[in-house]
């Protein structure tokens, strides 16, 4: 017994000795290591035009065109040269068409959190980043102008949209 | 200062006068060109493959009769055409140019509205999806035409779709998209099924496109890739953008009113391709009055199958063509200030086809051959700039080329820098000048 309060008696010495060590050690002060990519950094790929009114339509429509419906659309993008222009008057007119696939203004007012993730979900194929969800919260929320019609406008008619 | 010094001060302050850029009172930076003949160029592309011996040498008669002087054609199957709305056939406005070459490269469609259009002849195969690698007319002009000019004043109608689109601007790494030409394919954009597509577009609220800027900013700002660029067609400004909107939108309700029924004078029944997209230029020539604008017609291309509706579809690009000149000379800032330049992309073989109509005529390709080289060409002007009621070139001394258009327009806009003319092989058709 004697023999192990010895032991213990020495152990917590040496532990002592230890923590006046480490009372040394320098501390940094910082934040954890964050990710600062923007969301959407893999999308690389530059959708043909094909691609890009297929995917408008099923987008606002929810079920992919028939081929006539695409060969018109697609004709329709090719009679002009300004391609920002035409693909405007290309989403403007299946947005103004009852088949689009909208919420209401007022369901997106009364859940504008699971608004604005399916939002995302459904254009960018990507839940938003804290970032991005604040900000539309608090556009939606503080301007009464904004609509689900002009969410989905933006998103459609936005840089990122055009890459997969 | 001694006499040489004041001499020598003297010559190089003028010299540094004439060849110096200066700051017009906008601010913007002018480096002077040469000088203007006119402030407007047309060149229409009379093309689908036209030959000379139905054209200017008229073996069937005369079938273009608002454009030349002769006997007009009693050959049967001939559908009724209008008559001219000019006075008197149009050579007797301009230079005829009887036999031109379209001297090199294969008598294709698009090789030869390629050469038209860049002014080089082409030799290798075209990727048709691909845009030329040469500039083409209308980057020569937004680029170097001082003082520099918007897309607003540079339209390329085409006839159809297909490779044509291409033709608004090249490949070439030092022009591009963004001295592209407004491209507009009429007929294509108001076929049954694609106008729906376009004719009904949502119409946001001045205070809901704010919101819309905003949104779409923001979404913009975090993602830092553009579509924009060669892939993505030409550049233009957002309010420019916006006429061209507006512009169409006017069109659609203009066709939804019957306004653009029997087009251009010619009943609806008769008219073909080429008929509505002349009438289209006109709707562009009234509404922005160009400084540079071509146009292009197809229809006589029926000759592959159809001899006869090929000689029909000549007569109705030559009543066309004649209108669209009336329609010049008609629209104010455009009258008496525009040269119309005219010519065939090529012409067809001698020998026809297989193929008979049913007045047993042969229908004819254009492979290659000489005669599919043989072609003529129409430059129109007012009297001081075009020498009036002129012909140039014969069978045994032809006079012109294709690549010879680009620089003749390039003189007559004054856009023909050193560096344009550097490119370009061909000559300017001075011997259209007055």
């Amino acid at each position: 017994m004697k023999r192990l309060a010895i032991v213990l008696l020495l152990a917590a010495a040496f532990l002592s000795g230890c923590q006046e060590e480490t009372a040394e050690t320098i501390y940094l002060y910082e934040v954890n290591p964050v990710d600062i990519r923007e969301e959407g950094a893999d999308k690389n790929s530059l959708k043909t035009d094909l691609e890009f009114i297929s995917l408008a339509y099923s987008d606002l429509y929810g079920s992919t065109p028939t081929d006539q419906e695409l060969i018109n659309l697609v004709t329709a993008y090719n009679t002009m040269g300004d391609k920002e222009l035409v693909a405007d008057i290309v989403i403007r007119n299946l947005l103004n068409n009852e088949r689009a696939d909208v919420p209401t203004a007022q369901a997106m007012r009364a859940d504008v959190s699971t608004f604005i993730s399916e939002t995302y979900k459904r254009f960018y194929v990507r839940e938003p980043s804290e970032y991005e969800r604040w900000f539309m919260e608090d556009l939606i929320t503080n301007d009464p102008n904004v609509t689900p019609e002009i969410i989905y406008y933006a998103f459609l008619t936005s840089n990122e949209y055009r890459f997969f | 200062m001694n006499r040489r010094n004041f001499l020598k001060r003297g010559s190089l302050l003028a010299a540094s006068g004439l060849v110096m850029p200066y700051i017009l009172p906008s601010g913007r930076l002018f480096a002077k060109t040469m000088s203007r003949k006119v402030n407007h160029v047309v060149f229409c592309l009379f093309a689908g493959g036209i030959r000379n011996i139905e054209s200017v040498h008229q073996n069937e008669g005369n079938l273009m009769p608002a454009l030349l002087r002769g006997q007009g054609s009693t050959m049967p199957g001939l559908q009724p055409v209008p008559r001219s709305p000019r006075p008197r056939p149009l050579q007797e406005e301009g230079t005829l140019f009887k036999e031109m070459r379209y001297a090199q490269g294969p008598t294709g469609h698009f090789n030869g509205h390629t050469v038209a259009i860049t002014g080089q002849y082409t030799n290798t195969g075209l990727n048709l999806q691909e845009n030329p690698q040469s500039p083409t007319v209308f980057e020569y002009y937004l680029k170097h035409n001082s003082p520099s000019q918007t897309a607003l004043n540079a339209w390329w109608i085409s006839n159809a779709l297909g490779p044509y689109p291409a033709l608004n601007y090249s490949k070439h790494p030092s022009y591009g998209a963004q001295y592209g030409a407004n491209h507009l394919a009429p007929t294509q954009l108001f076929a049954p099924g694609v106008y729906p597509a376009i004719s009904n577009p949502k119409q946001f609220q001045f205070h809901e496109e704010e919101a819309i800027g905003k949104v779409r900013n923001f979404l913009n700002d975090n993602f830092s890739k553009q579509a924009a660029g060669n892939g993505a067609g030409i550049v233009q400004s957002a309010a420019d953008r916006q006429k061209i909107s507006d512009f169409t939108q006017s069109l659609i309700a203009k066709a939804a009113s019957g306004g653009l029924n029997d087009p251009i004078g010619m009943p609806s029944r008769l008219a073909n391709n080429d008929v509505y997209t002349i009438t289209f230029a006109e709707e562009v020539i009234s509404e922005f009055k160009p400084e540079l604008l071509a146009v292009n017609m197809t229809d006589v291309d029926v000759c592959h199958q159809n001899y006869t509706q090929y000689c029909n579809n000549l007569r109705k690009a030559d009543y066309a063509v004649a209108h669209l000149w009336s329609h010049i000379q008609s629209t104010p800032g455009m009258a008496n200030d525009t040269v119309m330049v005219i010519i065939p992309e090529h012409g067809r073989n001698l020998e026809g086809n297989s193929i008979a109509d049913a007045y047993g005529r042969f229908a004819i390709d254009h492979t290659s051959d000489p005669t599919s080289r043989e072609i003529f060409g129409m430059i129109l002007g007012p009297p001081g700039v075009i020498a009036q009621n002129k012909t140039v070139g014969t069978a045994a001394n032809p006079v012109g080329e294709t690549i010879d258009m680009v620089p003749t327009i390039a003189n007559l806009l004054g856009f023909d820098a050193p560096e344009v003319k550097s490119i370009l092989p061909g000559r300017a058709l001075t011997e259209a000048f007055a």
